[in-house]
């Protein structure tokens, strides 16, 4: 297998087990307690979280022998652009369909994965939760740039490359959660979290959203703003999408601090 | 256009800023006064009868001092408070130092109750301390400080608070310069970083040679670099 086309050559396990070990953390429904379930899957070359997920899906049975209903878990994409089959495997936050089985028992270094459901978000059923907070979240930084009708404006205004180049970065954002997940200060309704930080930075670099952006800062001020950052800078870790998310805090911190404390020095 | 201001958000500034206007500057010039007693028991008690010499003393120390002290070690509290640590899942070095803030913070809460009742106030006089507070007795500073560093636990006590303080002035300097939007990239919060280490290594250093200079003559330094005594100088001139 020396040979590799160009392609970057994934590290793969040398003596794969015959069988690997998935416990899933479970839950009936928003109000019931958690509870755990083991299921064993047979080892196959390339797996990912999802595959295993759908091989238990086919074959319901616990390792103690028990037929349970099928786990629930949402996904779409299959290729980490859509954010939505986020959950905690092994202890880390991350999209399933881009975890793969190799790479995770390398990692920790036994035949048991551990999938567990996003806990900063309602855990509507089994692996299932509900992110809507993030998009209210968005709703709250007015993260869009306002249009006045839908007749023709012509060209927008022209950006400089620099300026393009950084609000590409931001705009990969895919609202999947694993900024808020990771995040120590974030608990439910605390905290706006960076995610919608990098909105605001990606609506505010834009020449005509710039109009709204003292809507987004003074947002931004509010009980739940930017001020709860407590730096773990955890965020840029675990960002799937690379997002520069501490640049994005910091620079919004300067903005809202020269437009919060400094602001009345203009009148 | 109108600015608004949420409870929350100028705590948090005023926290940021308490903690390095006036507590850090205290911190410097606290550290400072302490090297002084490299030099002897004479030089340590005219720079203590130096402060108390200061106009205005007790309005600089309730409004520079104790307020914003009382301030920042509550509202740091709430703070600590509301933190769901994850180090275990998260272990980046980032997310230990922001552990590390909250948990020197919580010590340094103790350390300086302490200090403060037994140094400026004289208590704890039951558990082989001195009643005598250090404040309003300059002349006897050096040898009261002296009495309670007999006790190595005492000592070890004083290196942990002063280790402490040092560590989390370090670090809110650098917590201070992010949270303010004065350093935003990646590399120049690298250089903050060591810069907030190398102000933080220093300041454990002096504090720590202080804590000595009450132990033995110009505490760790090799002599030569403290104040020559004066049958030293009398040596020294006779050589020019």
């Amino acid at each position: 297998m020396s040979e590799s086309n160009g392609h970057l050559q994934k590290k793969m396990l040398s003596n794969p087990p015959e069988t690997i070990k998935v416990r899933i953390k479970r839950r009936e429904n928003l109000k019931s307690d958690q509870y755990t379930d083991t299921f064993e899957v047979p080892y196959r070359r390339n797996l990912n979280v999802i595959s295993v997920l759908m091989h238990i899906r086919k074959n319901p049975n616990t390792t103690d022998g028990r037929d349970v209903t099928p786990p629930v878990w949402d996904m779409n994409c299959l290729e980490q652009v859509c954010g939505i089959c986020t959950m905690v495997i092994n202890g880390h936050v991350m999209q399933s369909c881009s975890a793969l089985v190799d790479d995770l028992l390398l990692e920790s270094g036994d035949n048991t994965i551990s999938l567990e459901p996003m806990s900063k978000f309602p855990n509507v059923r089994d692996l299932k939760v509900d992110r809507t907070p993030m998009f209210d979240h968005l709703k709250k930084v007015h993260a869009w740039v306002e249009l006045d009708g839908s007749h023709d404006l012509g060209a927008g205004p022209a950006m400089p490359q620099e300026t393009q180049q950084e609000r590409y970065a931001y705009s990969r954002c895919m609202t999947c959660g694993c900024c808020l997940e990771a995040c120590p200060q974030y608990d439910g309704d605390n905290y706006i979290g960076p995610q919608a930080i990098a909105q605001v930075r990606l609506f505010n670099m834009h020449p005509t959203g710039e109009m709204n952006r003292e809507d987004r800062l003074e947002a931004l001020m509010d009980d739940d703003g930017i001020a709860n950052c407590g730096n773990s800078q955890n965020c840029v870790q675990v960002c799937p999408m690379g997002l520069p998310l501490t640049r994005a805090i910091y620079e919004t911190n300067r903005e809202v601090t020269v437009h919060g404390l400094f602001g009345w020095l203009r009148k | 256009m109108a600015i608004k201001f949420s409870r929350t958000f100028l705590l948090r500034k005023l926290h940021q800023i308490t903690g390095i206007v006036p507590l850090g500057a205290f911190f410097f010039v606290h550290m400072f006064t302490n090297a002084k007693a490299m030099n002897g028991a004479k030089v340590f008690n005219d720079a203590v009868a130096d402060i108390h010499h200061l106009p205005f003393l007790l309005l600089i120390e309730i409004f520079g001092i104790f307020l914003p002290l009382l301030y920042h070690s509550v509202y740091g509290i709430i703070i600590s408070a509301e933190a769901k640590v994850n180090v275990v899942s998260y272990g980046f070095g980032r997310n230990w130092l922001y552990l590390f803030q909250r948990i020197t913070g919580i010590f340094l809460f103790v350390f300086i109750l302490f200090h403060l009742l037994h140094l400026r106030f004289g208590l704890f006089a039951g558990i082989g301390l001195t009643d005598i507070a250090v404040a309003g007795n300059a002349s006897m500073a050096y040898e009261i400080i002296a009495l309670d560093f007999q006790s190595v636990g005492i000592v070890i006590f004083y290196i942990l608070g002063v280790g402490a303080t040092a560590w989390h002035l370090g670090y809110g300097i650098f917590l201070f310069v992010v949270d303010w939007g004065i350093v935003v990239g990646e590399k120049a919060q690298k250089a903050a970083l060591y810069a907030s280490a190398f102000i933080a290594i220093s300041l454990f250093g002096l504090g720590t040679n202080a804590i000595f200079s009450f132990i033995r003559p110009c505490g760790l330094m090799p002599s030569v670099l403290c104040e020559q005594t004066e049958k030293g100088k009398a040596v020294e001139s006779e050589k020019f």
